[in-house]
């Protein structure tokens, strides 16, 4: 009885979460990629099997340049995050010594993850606009006679708040790698006679490889599929693929949206696939 | 020298973690001033005259939207979403601390529930809803929208808690004669306490704070933060920004009160 | 691993597929109005009235707090209001009839959702002030040779009524049947800051000029956006239309590669999707010229910032909502829903709007609400002799101010095309698109 039990403990253990997943994670793609082959009117769609919609978006000079513009700030958004997340995890890995002032810190970069993302996203329009608080700076000291445009409604502003809102995805895992290196290896590359750098590009990075690609999974998979920021941050004049879909399923396009949907969700998928080859997410855990 | 050259890399750091903080948090402090205005406030500088104008007006009628109304409806959500990621998180926790067949196929499908772009989830669970001549609403379609989004990360917590969990407390227990269950429940529901608060915790802000996996399948009542994206386009006042304020204050209470938590149940344990 | 998943998923699929097709099916009704449908009986009026919950969607424009609150307390039941972007309120009617008993829409949606089947007609006969409606929704004329009898795009008569009780489909001249029974409606026009611009603007040229560069912008829905830029487009001589509400794939090619070129140059500030928004850009300082509603204009007013609504030589695009009725209305929810349309077009509400700057269906009704002096300066073009204040008690304009463009007659009037669906309507979302996406 126990050992019957005992075999089958998994399956049921299981059971909820896969459920929970095929109903409502492939089930609903599934029902995506079907759609994706239906013809539709300005009002409603209707079952059939036409290659219309992937033509159509295979054709469109609009598809590359907007899959272009979502890279480029995908680019853009993990390379800041990288570049601010890796010393600020470095820094509180390493240069903090004491636990307890580590705990705090990490959570003074945390807490503002609990903020609504919409609200932190809308805090930088008074700050950024013509008449906001950097512009005013800017005249005040005498840098500069006109107020300066392109902090808002531009790529500039969607790539600052998205930095904002993502570079603690960075962080996190970064830190958690950086935290399990023995801190005798370094001890005994120091002893060896590397150099502070050396010590950093031989060791450290290395070792925390893992957590950056963590980290990057996280960022290009929020960056990928973004709408809100990019039409917020930049007063709706720049293109992301999931700003196409909105648009698409805001004119009720549904299989143009659908067909959109399942390229963008092969392409995240190659993207992730690429990185995850680089790490076993398992073992990090 | 060594010394010498750490410090100065050490003041460089901290120098870039300063500007870092003041990075994240500078804009809301922006949010927090502006939404302290009198009656003529705006939504940007200069700011007219201080008062709490607009925090009260939320509680109160408004022109357009319903605050309150939303508000409820994303705490109750976010307390379903944590019980249900709590204990199903848990229970695929527990089954993969044997291999079985099929568990990796189940890891990376709830890799990919990650992964998946959000819109993707919105959209498809929608189409699904619709075609299926079912209404969306968020507690139906909203639910489920929420927990492709938190079952993952309590499912990875999870199991990295497990990675780590020492098993021979458990074998001593069963040792002296311990049933399967009063193991369970006596020895190590207790030694994953206090990470099941933190999956608590996660499961609830990250269905507070959903918005894209929500978008189009909430139905006919918003959840907060459709609420506060609609209050983007729709409010003219710093009504928003009081929101801002209010939402703020309350996750930092919410986070107080898993922090306070988190500690009792651990020292409990010592 | 990802292999089991593909083919798992692609099975998955086709099950999915069969099995929502066959659910389509099953679904599609047989053509309305045939015997299958059960005439209506008397209905039993079981005093339960007060019971009743209508859920109202519509635009932020009349999905007003204040407005539910003297209807709940004038009707005795209770209204749940919602308010959507334009997009977002069609896009449910049409997708999600189940979501609300009350339509409250605009006319030039009506091409949309009419085939859906999703509203039921109403019945003229139970509308107490319809004689009172003003006869541009009614039989589509103002007055004699007002440019707005001849005017293009989706005019609210071409959609106004449909052909019976269960028909969806419209009717050329008037019938028993209404698809909704308006509500209010507006002129609409080029919005800018005088104090910015330091000049009168009288032409929808203005927008494309070089003087405004990265100071302008426009709206980013795009049955409504496209007439603006055609507008613009033939004010400056670059291009003619047969019919600006009603593009062909050459024009809207054309139009398309005018307004990226402009964007490209950096003609634009932003572009806005719901009034609010275009309310926030132009009292910010962010943009100083753009296509606005008219209550957009009052509520940059009323934060004490000047603003014109200008009257352009060219004329007005015209735009006007009513209320229309959930199909899955009936009985004692119907009956209610009547009561609210005839106390929608009793005057409270069209007074209340009024002060804002919208025009009522039955205008003599809203009189009844308003002071001598607010309708003098509203609907007759005077000027004020008294302090105009907005509905929330702001004061919008002094005394001695006379309204931009004048009176109703002379705003109406002037209307030459009208918000509209065009036949090639999913090329144009598409042309937009990649105006959007340039």
């Amino acid at each position: 009885m126990i050992k019957s039990w005992k075999a089958i403990a998994p399956y049921v253990l299981i059971a909820p979460q896969t459920l929970i997943f095929l109903l409502f994670l492939i089930f609903p793609i599934a029902t995506i990629v079907v759609v994706s082959f239906w013809e539709f009117t300005g009002y409603s769609m209707t079952p059939a099997f036409t290659f219309d919609n992937y033509i159509g978006i295979f054709t469109s000079q609009v598809t590359l340049g907007t899959y272009l513009s979502t890279f480029r700030f995908v680019g853009l958004v993990w390379l800041f995050t990288l570049l601010i997340g890796f010393p600020v995890s470095y820094f509180l890995a390493f240069c903090i010594e004491d636990v307890r002032l580590q705990i705090i810190l990490f959570l003074v970069c945390t807490v503002p993850f609990w903020t609504s993302n919409i609200i932190r996203m809308i805090s930088w329009i008074p700050f950024l606009g013509r008449e906001g608080i950097l512009n005013n700076l800017l005249i005040n000291i005498g840098v500069t006679d006109t107020p300066i445009d392109i902090f808002l409604f531009s790529d500039f502003a969607v790539v600052l708040a998205m930095v904002h809102l993502y570079t603690l995805f960075m962080i996190v895992p970064i830190f958690n790698s950086l935290m399990r290196i023995e801190r005798s290896l370094i001890a005994a590359a120091e002893d060896a006679g590397a150099s502070g750098l050396q010590v950093l590009k031989e060791v450290i990075v290395p070792l925390a490889f893992p957590g950056i690609a963590i980290g990057s999974i996280f960022v290009v998979t929020l960056t990928m599929g973004e709408f809100v920021t990019i039409r917020l941050m930049s007063g709706g004049q720049s293109a992301s693929i999931g700003y196409l879909i909105r648009n698409q399923i805001g004119s009720l396009q549904y299989p143009l949206a659908a067909a959109n949907a399942v390229i963008l969700l092969m392409v995240t998928l190659v993207l992730i696939f690429a990185i995850m080859r680089l790490v076993d997410i398992r073992k990090e855990l | 020298m060594l010394s010498q050259r750490r410090s100065l890399s050490f003041y460089l750091l901290a120098a870039f973690f300063g500007l870092f903080v003041l990075f994240l948090y500078g804009p809301m402090l922006v949010i927090f001033i502006l939404s302290l205005q009198g009656p003529d406030g705006a939504l940007t500088f200069p700011v007219r005259s201080f008062g709490f104008h607009w925090i009260i007006a939320l509680f109160g009628q408004q022109r357009v939207g319903d605050f309150v109304g939303s508000f409820q409806r994303s705490f109750l959500l976010g307390v379903v979403v944590m019980l249900v990621s709590v204990v199903v998180g848990l229970m695929a926790g527990m089954a993969f601390r044997q291999r079985f067949v099929g568990s990796r196929v189940i890891f990376y499908l709830t890799i990919s529930s990650l992964i998946v772009p959000s819109i993707l989830v919105s959209l498809g669970i929608g189409i699904a809803f619709s075609l299926l001549g079912w209404s969306t609403n968020w507690y139906t379609s909203g639910l489920a929208a929420h927990l492709t989004w938190t079952l993952p990360f309590a499912f990875l917590i999870m199991v990295g808690v497990f990675n780590r969990f020492d098993r021979s407390y458990e074998e001593a227990a069963r040792d002296l004669g311990a049933s399967e269950i009063s193991t369970f429940g006596e020895i190590v529901l207790p030694l994953i306490g206090p990470s099941l608060i933190g999956v608590a915790l996660f499961g609830f802000t990250l269905s507070y704070d959903e918005f894209i996996r929500t978008s189009l399948v909430s139905g006919g009542r918003n959840t907060l933060p459709l609420e506060i994206f609609g209050m983007t386009t729709n409010v003219t006042t710093p009504a928003l920004y009081a929101l801002g304020t209010v939402t703020t204050v309350f996750s930092f209470l919410v986070i107080t009160i898993a922090f306070v938590a988190y500690q009792i149940v651990s020292q409990r344990q010592k | 691993m990802t292999k089991i998943t593909r083919r798992k998923l692609i099975q998955t699929g086709l099950a999915a597929g069969a099995f929502v097709a066959t659910t389509r099916c099953a679904q599609n009704p047989a053509p309305l109005g045939t015997p299958n449908n059960p005439a209506q009986g008397p209905e039993v009026n079981t005093n339960q009235i007060a019971d009743v919950t209508l859920r109202m969607i519509g635009t932020g424009v009349s999905q007003i707090n204040e407005i539910k609150q003297k209807a709940e307390e004038d009707l005795g039941f209770k209204l749940e209001l919602r308010a959507l972007s334009t997009e977002e309120n069609n896009q449910i009617a049409i997708t999600q009839p189940d979501q609300y008993d009350i339509f409250d829409g605009e006319y030039f949606s009506l091409p949309l959702v009419v085939p859906s089947g999703n509203l039921q007609p109403v019945d003229i006969s139970r509308i107490t002030d319809f004689d009172k409606i003003v006869p541009i929704f009614t039989t589509g004329s103002l007055y004699d040779g007002a440019p707005v009898n001849t005017s293009q795009g989706t005019s609210p008569i071409r959609v106004m009524y449909v052909q019976g009780e269960d028909s969806s489909e419209f009717a050329t001249e008037a019938t028993g049947w209404a698809t909704l029974i308006p509500f209010q409606y507006n002129a609409d026009t080029l919005g800018y800051r005088p104090d910015l611009v330091g000049r009168t603007i009288e032409s929808w040229a203005e927008l494309f000029n070089d003087e405004f560069r990265g100071k302008t912008s426009i709206l980013d829905i795009p049955s409504i956006g496209i007439i603006d830029a055609a507008m613009v487009a033939e004010a400056m001589g670059l291009m003619e239309f047969a019919d600006k509400g009603n593009m062909t794939r050459e024009e809207l090619d054309q139009i398309t590669s005018i307004l990226i070129e402009r964007k490209r140059a950096g003609q634009f500030r932003a572009f806005w999707k719901t009034f609010d928004e275009s309310v926030n850009f132009m009292s910010s300082g962010e943009v100083v010229l753009q296509s606005m509603w008219s209550p957009a204009v009052t509520a940059v007013k009323s934060q004490g910032i000047e603003c014109v609504y200008a009257p352009l030589k060219e004329g007005y695009r015209g735009w006007g909502g009513g209320i229309g009725l959930s199909r899955n209305l009936s009985g004692i929810q119907r009956d209610a829903a009547y009561e609210y349309i005839n106390w929608m077009l009793d005057g409270w509400v069209g007074a209340f709007l009024g002060r804002q700057g919208y025009y009522s269906a039955a205008p003599e009704n809203a009189r009844k609400f308003m002071s001598e002096a607010e309708w003098a300066f509203w609907y007759e073009g005077k000027a004020a002799s008294e302090d105009m204040v907005d509905p929330f008690g702001k004061t919008l304009e002094k005394a001695g101010a006379v309204r931009d463009g004048g009176s109703f007659e002379e705003r109406m009037g002037k209307v030459v095309v009208w918000n509209s669906v065009m036949e090639e309507q999913v090329y144009l979302v598409q042309k937009w698109n990649e105006f959007i996406a340039a």
